[in-house]
């Protein structure tokens, strides 16, 4: 089980995020949760940290397109992460660790449905990762 | 201004692959605005850096600066706080900051973090257009402001080619043909004419082919330099 | 003079020529250029080949003319300005012509991008205009940097290109004016099937005049196939194909012989179009359709071409192909080239001096001319100089005349003296007053509001302290400003009253009525202060707002806020219950009015300023002695218990402390209780977890909750069926997700007090008076159910922790009893018109203040 048990690390905005640690029971990784004031204000270089730091992945939360309080905040988290996975390409990362969810406002169930589909997907690639060696 | 974009990280990586402990330095005049060189990029590549070394199981040291401008010896001063504390620096300004680094710290290694490439407009945030070749000639009082040189790929003086249709160019279908343009704006100014006469072939020695290209202006330079 | 090319004799004669196009192989085989060659023999007057045409490697165009002549066929070479500079050009060409090639046509070539060699560097240092100008300088003799050609100087029957279906339209037979005007002698155009609108292009050049000084010869090409014709219409830039053609082919069931049928009607019509000098066929690749595509047109025969062979080449290919024909020709070649090169040689000489002499002239005239013009554009300079320099002149003397403007500026202070007069005017006012309140104290003696809760065996030891400070309070009343001076009349208001202990608490009401009623008529204000009371008369709204209609200032709120009951028996208090604005009472009802609760801490505090501690030293040690102070002495009718001592940062106290403190209190005093932790949300859950097993049955209100601990808090409130405190941080939205997710938990609303983490007064009141007032604002107006809560503000610690509250007195500051009082009661007063229902104040007198400017208010 040492295999399903890796840090995924999820960037998320005020709104997007109510869920405490305890809600991802089901989920047997380590998460490590910063909110931001906004997914806007997540920054590239944020992300690329978060996988130094030894996350395998990075989920950058928003609220849906429309809806953030800040006007484009989560459209710009989304244009962030592009960037982002371009980065990741170069240095022959899965671009898709670092992955943006548009979630509902204060819905929590939506926010860890999410989560857990994200954890699925990192998993996958762990897998494989591990296969090959 | 000048618009360059970062060079991939992979060889970035391969110019410090034998390095422990380096700088990324950023500059704060075009590569900023065209976001290739800023100070933001300089976290994004350092952290790239950092990231990909970590991966690789050869953790590195990446400090991070930007200044003003490379292309003043005057403001490159403070790089001589770093020399002898890191092992090479990755400039992220435009070729001409990274050559005069060169030039005046023979003792650092240093090597481009981005490629330069032309002289454009920001269009808008994303979006780089080149404008200007830099012919040393300006000939666009001529053409209602409209660069062949720059902005036509055959460099015609006396065009349109026969290529061009509907307006856009056959070598560049994104692109206008931009003697199309320059037609259809001096016929609406009723300067056609001019058009009719023969254009002389260019003098390209202003355009760098009389090598390396120097400005000086007797006027402005006081006594014993700055 | 130079023979002409057979093309020009033809074309010059008025003769309809046929010209076609070989394109060179890709490898060195010369014997596949000949091959063509010796298809076309005798059915073109000349023959084009390409150079690299598409930007495709192919034998060069100038080596393959050599071969093609080698056959007996005459040559058109073509060059493009893609790969070659002026220096290379003008090189190939005097090669060219020493070989023998006399048909040249000049075009700009295609960009690299299309061929198999993208990367290459794309030369076009000339265009194909400036091309053909070069060329016809070259024969005149002279290079293309104006320098004399000495010697045999290099002839061409000079051609171009020309697309009349290209864009701009209309343009397109300009230019060609200016092909011609450079020196372009023929033209052969784009492929055309659209037969129309070339028609019209050869109109325009006819109105243009082009018609007599070029020829034009119309470019023809049979579509091989479907495909082809397809390929054509859609992807080749500057061909316009027209559906008839397609159609034509997707009918015939002979692709090959239709498109052969094909360039045969067109050129059949094109013949017709007058100023068509010819045709140029362009089969590329398919050489062999056009001998055919020739005999249907009624081309056939052609005249026959003069021998001509290149000068070197031929000796030794005909010594191999044919014996014969070698000797009659080498003697040809000796003898011709030498006698006639040389006779014209010496021809030439004759013009060349009258021609040169002609051209000196002229280049002496051009640089005349040029000097003239420097000259005159000096004369401009200096002139523009000049001007310049009587602009700065100008500019220096009136900047002189710029200082004046200053002056005026300086007159605005000159203002201020104005207002201070004002401020003077008012102070002895205020002087006056205070004359009066020392004279009425005698008056006072009937209180309206002597608290029974009063004992007198406290009194003695706080009256004593009281009265020297009221007594110097007097003094620099004088000098503070307005405000202040008001508010110290209260003081000396009590001085006089020394006999009970009430004075202490109340009656410090002047002030605030003075402040409230200054406003509007400052020079009305000395009237007689009522002690015990507002001074002043009052007139209800009704009648100061008679003459206005009703529904100009009345707004009825839409929505009400909660009630929310706090302890339990008949000491428990209810807080909220409005339905409009505090204190508009004209447009709704506040049930509850603003409730008050005492704050005492669960330690000894070590840094509470003096004018505060005073009041409680002597019951500091035990929380329980001093809960029972504040409801016995000092009237509360509620107590905030403030668990600072069990902070992290501070003395981290565990929770079996909290808990007894909590036990102490409650055992001490029966009038509701808030129980505040001390902020740090973990630590918290661990306390008033605890805390709540005691004060719970109590009815007390624990808190603060925040969104990290408001799962586990909200539980523990919901077991004891406590109201809480709800803490966001100064926002509205977050106040409003907490109270969200604290009824989802479960809790109802009106079991829910909203902390919005008030700001003291220079520390963030008026942000916080914004956010309570908007959230008030949308919770009346606005529907918003979720924010229909009351308030709980948290002042006695805010402003207690300020500095200025705890500066001494002095010249600069004031004096600090007053200076706290005023910066509680006010930071209070602010809170409660924002929409605070209940506030948590320490200083006794602050409180007072408060409560007697609130009466004042509830009067309608």
């Amino acid at each position: 089980m040492e295999e399903r048990a890796f840090k995924l690390s999820i960037l998320c905005c005020n709104y997007t995020n109510l869920s405490e640690r305890e809600d991802f029971f089901e989920v047997p990784v380590s998460l490590e949760i910063k909110r931001y004031p906004c997914s806007g204000k997540i920054e590239i270089t944020d992300m690329l940290r978060a996988l130094r730091e030894g996350a395998k992945g990075v989920m950058v939360a928003g609220c849906m397109p429309g809806t953030c309080h800040n006007g484009r905040g989560s459209e710009r988290a989304e244009k962030r992460v592009l960037g982002a996975r371009k980065i990741l390409e170069e240095i022959g990362l899965e671009p898709e660790r670092i992955s943006m969810f548009f979630v509902n406002r204060l819905d929590g169930e939506d926010f860890i449905n999410k989560v857990k589909a994200f954890y699925r997907e990192i998993l996958n690639f762990e897998l494989k990762g591990r296969e090959r060696k | 201004m000048i618009i360059a974009e970062r060079r991939p990280i992979p060889e970035i990586l391969r110019n410090i692959e034998d390095y422990q402990k380096i700088l990324v330095l950023g500059c704060r005049g075009c590569v900023a605005i065209c976001s290739a060189g800023g100070d933001r990029e300089v976290s994004i590549v350092a952290e790239a850096i950092r990231l990909a070394r970590t991966l690789q199981g050869k953790p590195i040291e990446v400090l991070e600066d930007t200044f003003i401008r490379q292309c003043d010896p005057e403001y490159l001063e403070p790089l001589k706080d770093y020399q002898g504390k890191v092992e090479a620096v990755v400039s992220l300004a435009c070729g001409v900051g990274v050559n005069l680094i060169a030039d005046l710290y023979p003792e650092i290694r240093v090597y481009p973090g981005v490629d330069t490439s032309f002289y454009g407009a920001n269009l808008s945030l994303g979006e780089w257009v080149e404008k200007c070749r830099g012919c040393g000639d300006c000939i666009i009082d001529r053409t209602a402001g409209l660069c062949p040189i720059a902005r036509c790929a055959k460099n015609l003086l006396n065009g349109p080619c026969g290529g061009s249709q509907g307006g856009r160019c056959e070598v560049r279908k994104d692109m206008p043909c931009i003697w199309h343009e320059i037609v259809e704006r001096l016929k609406a100014r009723g300067e056609l004419e001019r058009l009719l006469e023969i254009w002389e072939p260019k003098d390209w020695r202003s355009a760098g082919g009389d090598g390396l290209r120097v400005r000086v202006r007797e006027d402005l330079r006081l006594n014993g330099g700055k | 003079m130079e023979i002409k090319s057979h093309l020009e004799e033809l074309l010059s004669s008025g003769k309809f020529v046929v010209t076609a196009e070989i394109g060179p192989p890709r490898n060195a085989d010369p014997e596949v250029i000949k091959k063509k060659a010796k298809i076309l023999k005798g059915y073109v007057d000349a023959v084009n080949i390409t150079d690299c045409q598409t930007a495709v490697v192919r034998v060069s165009s100038m080596a393959s003319a050599v071969l093609v002549m080698s056959e007996g066929l005459e040559p058109v070479m073509q060059m493009t300005c893609r790969d070659r500079n002026r220096i290379g050009i003008q090189a190939d060409l005097l090669g060219a012509s020493a070989l023998g090639i006399k048909n040249l046509l000049c075009l700009t070539g295609d960009h690299p991008k299309f061929g198999n060699h993208p990367q290459a560097k794309p030369v076009f240092d000339l265009d194909s205009i400036q091309l053909i100008k070069l060329v016809r300088g070259l024969k005149e003799g002279r290079f293309e940097n104006g320098e004399e050609i000495k010697g045999r100087r290099p002839y061409f029957f000079i051609g171009a290109a020309e697309n009349p279906f290209a864009e701009p339209f209309d343009f397109r037979p300009l230019r060609l004016a200016k092909k011609v005007k450079a020196g372009a002698r023929f033209i052969q155009t784009q492929i055309i099937y659209n037969v129309e609108k070339f028609r019209k292009f050869m109109e325009r050049c006819r109105e243009l005049g082009l018609l007599d000084k070029v020829y034009i010869l119309a470019g023809i090409t049979p579509p091989k196939s479907l495909g082809m014709a397809k390929y054509m219409k859609y992807n080749v830039p500057g061909l316009e194909v027209p559906d008839e053609i397609i159609k034509r082919l997707e009918d015939a069931k002979d692709k090959k012989e239709e498109g052969i049928q094909i360039a045969v009607d067109i050129i059949q019509q094109v013949k017709e179009i007058p100023g068509v000098c010819g045709v140029h066929i362009m089969a590329i690749e398919w050489e062999e359709a056009v001998p055919e595509i020739v005999k249907r047109a009624g081309l056939y025969p052609r005249e026959e071409a003069p021998s001509f062979m290149p000068p070197f080449v031929v000796e030794k290919v005909v010594e191999k192909v044919v014996e014969k024909p070698v000797e009659v020709i080498v003697e040809k070649i000796i003898e011709k080239p030498v006698e006639v090169i040389v006779e014209k040689v010496i021809e030439k000489e004759v013009p060349l001096e009258g021609e040169m002499a002609e051209e000196k002239i002229f280049t002496l005239i051009e640089i005349l001319s040029d000097l003239k013009a420097s000259l005159k554009s000096l004369k401009a300079g200096m002139e523009s100089l000049e001007e310049g320099i009587a602009r700065l002149e100008e500019e220096f003397l009136r900047k002189k005349e710029v200082r004046p403007i200053r002056k005026e500026v300086i007159k605005r202070p000159e203002e201020r003296p104005v207002e201070r007069e004002a401020f003077i005017e008012e102070k002895p006012k205020i002087e006056e007053r205070v004359e009066e309140v020392v004279v009425k104290p005698e008056a006072k003696e009937v209180k309206p509001e002597v608290k029974p809760e009063v004992k007198p065996e406290i009194k003695p030891e706080v009256k004593p302290e009281v009265k020297p400070e009221v007594k110097k309070e007097e003094e620099p009343k004088e000098i503070k400003p307005r405000e202040e001076e008001k508010l110290e009349v209260k003081p000396v208001v009590e001085k006089p009253e020394a006999k009970e202990i009430v004075e202490e608490k109340t009656k410090v009401e002047v002030k605030p009525e003075v402040k409230l009623e200054t406003k509007p008529e400052p020079e009305v204000k000395v009237e007689a202060i009522k002690i015990g009371g507002l001074k002043g008369i009052y007139r209800p709204l009704s009648e100061r707002a008679k003459n206005l209609p009703q529904d100009l200032y009345m707004e009825k709120a839409t929505g009400e806020i909660k009630e929310v009951v706090i302890g339990n028996g008949d000491r428990a208090i209810k807080v909220g219950g409005v339905s409009t604005l505090n204190f508009h009472f004209f447009e709704g009802e506040m049930k509850n009015g603003v409730k008050f609760a005492f704050e005492i801490l669960d330690i000894k505090p070590e840094d509470w300023p003096e004018s505060l501690s005073k009041y409680y030293r002597d019951v500091f040690h035990d929380p329980a002695l001093w809960a029972k102070k504040c409801v016995e002495e000092y009237g509360a009718e509620a107590i905030c218990l403030y668990l600072v001592g069990t902070d992290p940062n501070f003395l981290n106290l565990p929770p079996q402390h909290a808990k007894k403190v909590a036990e102490a209190v409650v055992k001490a005093v029966d009038v509701p209780i808030i129980v505040w932790g001390s902020g740090n949300a973990e630590k918290d859950v661990e306390v008033l977890r605890e805390v709540a097993d005691i004060v719970g049955e109590r009815g007390a209100v624990i808190g603060p909750i925040v969104e990290a601990n408001h799962r586990t808090l909200a539980a523990v409130a919901m077991g004891y069926n406590t109201p809480v405190i709800a803490s966001s941080p100064i926002d509205v939205n977050l106040a409003k997700q907490l109270n969200i997710l604290l009824e989802n938990m479960g809790l109802p609303l009106d079991k829910i007090l909203m902390d919005p983490s008030i700001g003291a007064l220079g520390y963030g009141l008026e942000y916080t008076y914004s956010v309570m007032e908007r959230i008030r604002l949308a919770a009346l107006f606005a529907q918003d159910t979720k924010l229909q809560v009351p308030f709980i503000c948290s002042i006695g610690r805010e402003v207690w922790k300020t500095k200025e509250a705890g500066l001494p007195t002095d010249e600069l500051m004031g004096e600090a009893e007053s200076r706290g009082i005023l910066m509680e009661a006010l930071t209070g007063i602010a809170l409660a018109l924002a929409g605070g229902d209940l506030l948590i104040m320490r200083h006794p007198k602050s409180i007072e203040l408060c409560k007697e400017l609130f009466r004042g208010l509830s009067m309608s």
